[in-house]
C-alpha cells in the first residue's frame, strides 16, 4: 500500500481524472473532496461490504434452518 | 386488494398501504424500490421484505431490537430525508428499524447491523441506512458461540 501524509487544502492525483483534496482533518475523522469522472463509481466501503450482502442475503435461504436462531431470539427475556 | 406472487408464499393479498417503497433501491438492488413486509407469527422477529417488482426477490429480516435491544442509529440528512423524517435532529421517530439477514451455505446465519433497513411508517418509505461508523459489522453472527452441551 502507498502511504502519502497530506495536510488540508492538500490533494492528490489517481490517474489522469481522479482528485482526492483533503478539506478537514479533526477529532478522528476527515473529510475528502473528490473529483472524478461520472463513469466511475465513488463508493464508501460500508456501501460496498452492504451491497454484497444483499446479494449473498438474496439468495435461496433455507428456513428450516432458521428454526432454532428464531427461538432463541424469541425466548430472550 | 391487490395481489403479488412471492418467493415464499405463493400467490398472496394485500393492502395497498402496507406497500412500502425504497425510493433509492438498497445497494446492488438499485432499481428495485417497491417491496412488502410479511410478518408471520410463527417466525417473528422475521419480516420477509418481498420485493413487488420481482417475485424471486425476497429478503429475510429481522427487527433489530430484537437482535440488539441497545441498538443507536444516527442516520444522515441524505438518509432522513429520502424516508421523510423532517424532524429537528436529535428528536425521536417512530420507525421501523430491520436487519437483513444471510445464511452462507455452511456458515451460521448473520444480520447487517452495519446497514438497517428504516422504515417510515407515516410515509411508507424505506432506506437502507448505511452507518459511518464501525460499530456494528456487516455480517454480525445472529447466535453467539454455541454454548458447551450438557453432558448425559
Amino acid at each position: 500500500m502507498l502511504v502519502i501524509s497530506r495536510r488540508a487544502g492538500e490533494s492528490i492525483l489517481i490517474g489522469e481524472d481522479v482528485e482526492i483534496e483533503v478539506l478537514e482533518t479533526g477529532s478522528g475523522r476527515v473529510k475528502l473532496g473528490i473529483k472524478a469522472p461520472r463513469a466511475v463509481p465513488v463508493l464508501r466501503n460500508e456501501v460496498r461490504l452492504t451491497r454484497d450482502q444483499n446479494r449473498t442475503a438474496a439468495q435461496e435461504i433455507p428456513l428450516d434452518r432458521l428454526a432454532t436462531a428464531l427461538a432463541q431470539l424469541r425466548s430472550r427475556p | 386488494m391487490p395481489q403479488c406472487e412471492t418467493k415464499y408464499f405463493g400467490t398472496v393479498s394485500y393492502e395497498a398501504s402496507a406497500a412500502v417503497e425504497f425510493p433509492a433501491g438498497l445497494p446492488g438492488f438499485e432499481n428495485c424500490r417497491r417491496f412488502l413486509p410479511i410478518e408471520e407469527a410463527a417466525r417473528l422477529p422475521l419480516v420477509f421484505m418481498q420485493s413487488l417488482e420481482q417475485p424471486a426477490l425476497c429478503f429475510l429480516t429481522l427487527h433489530v431490537a430484537a437482535i440488539d435491544p441497545g441498538y443507536r442509529l444516527k442516520m444522515s440528512a441524505e438518509d432522513m430525508a429520502s424516508v421523510g423524517f423532517d424532524q429537528p435532529p436529535g428528536t425521536a421517530v417512530d420507525m421501523v428499524c430491520l436487519a437483513v439477514l444471510s445464511i452462507a451455505y455452511a456458515d451460521a446465519p448473520t444480520v447487517n447491523l452495519l446497514a438497517p433497513i428504516v422504515v417510515n411508517p407515516q410515509t411508507g418509505r424505506a432506506v437502507q441506512s448505511v452507518r459511518d461508523d464501525a460499530v456494528y459489522r456487516c455480517r454480525q453472527p445472529l447466535m453467539g458461540p454455541p454454548e458447551m452441551a450438557p453432558c448425559s
